[in-house]
């Protein structure tokens, strides 16, 4: 039932690690324990509903499970924009 | 272009629980017991409330949060039992009060002027289990209307109380609901709960909650 409370926080925490590197975030992973009390496929939809909003642009939610009561952002993949370097 | 994995494995309640400690330090620091009320909607959180401050304040200063998804109904029935502050908390659809909006709200409470605090969370037996405001302790409330398995069905939220109200006592002869029978799965999902009993229309319903309050109230309260 709050699931877009959890996705909003989640987006938070991903906006704060990345900065102005946020749009180009392509996927973030949030472990979701069996026992948390979030229900995984509403909170993937909230998340990609919010992930297509700036300043993110359309990454895609992973949703990872494992035993427990656990709730983690557990990973958030980048690209790097690298062709200056070469 | 690659693709570049960040490590991250935070916590997402990290800063809600954040906040509650610095919310739990505060009103350690003013001494002030803060008890979460959760409940289904309509186990009477608001008529305990309303009851607790008609006959407990002659004698102690209680200030009341209370959390509704809409409509300020709940804190303006309270601000008739009252002078003390009474705060609102509109959650706009949120289905639980969170760390932040205590901490805003108490902004508002004189503390060194507050002798016990109630929050009085959304009505919803899932959602406010997962958010810790700060509070001494959450007090479940729950109505002989109900179904004895609740504590079976909403186990998070009977785990993380540590009191369970029983409240409208004065309707046991009327359902089929077996307080015992309530009690023992209670225990079953948390056996370290206490119990209390109550009516709030029964002459004498309200003794056995009115003596935890005055227990649990700030020391030094004269009673």
């Amino acid at each position: 039932m709050h699931e877009m409370s959890v996705a909003l926080e989640v987006c938070r925490m991903a906006e704060e690690r990345l900065g102005s590197d946020a749009s180009r975030l392509v996927a973030l992973g949030v472990t979701v324990g069996d026992d948390a009390g979030i229900e995984p496929e509403n909170l993937a939809f909230c998340l990609e509903a919010l992930l297509e909003e700036p300043p993110f642009e359309g990454a895609e939610p992973r949703i990872l499970r494992e035993p427990g009561d656990g709730l983690h952002l557990s990973y958030l993949e980048v690209i790097d924009d690298d062709s200056s370097n070469d | 272009m690659t693709v570049r994995t960040i490590e991250v494995r935070e916590r997402v309640m990290a800063k809600n629980d954040e906040i509650a400690a610095r919310v739990r330090a505060r009103l350690a620091a003013a001494g002030v017991p803060a008890f979460n009320l959760v409940s289904s909607p309509g186990s009477g959180k608001t008529l305990l409330l309303e009851r607790t401050l008609a006959e407990l304040g002659s004698e102690m200063r209680i200030a009341v949060v209370t959390g509704d998804v809409q409509t300020q109904n709940d804190a303006d029935r309270l601000a008739r039992h009252t002078d003390q502050l009474v705060q609102a908390v509109v959650t706009n659809g949120a289905c639980h009060l969170d760390a932040r909006q205590i901490e805003t709200a108490l902004d508002a409470v004189d503390l060194a002027a507050t002798d016990l605090l109630f929050i009085e969370n959304v009505g919803n037996l899932v959602c406010p289990a997962g958010w810790d405001l700060g509070e001494t302790a959450k007090i479940a409330l729950f109505s002989v209307t109900e179904g004895e398995d609740k504590p079976e069905k909403y186990p998070k939220m009977f785990r993380m109380a540590q009191w369970v109200v029983f409240t409208k006592l004065d309707l046991l002869p009327h359902v089929p609901f077996s307080l015992t029978h309530a009690v023992d799965i209670a225990k079953a999902v948390n056996p370290t709960l206490d119990f209390l009993m109550t009516s709030a229309v029964d002459p004498g319903g309200m003794e056995e909650w009115l003596g935890f309050c005055r227990a649990h109230a700030r020391r030094g309260v004269s009673v």
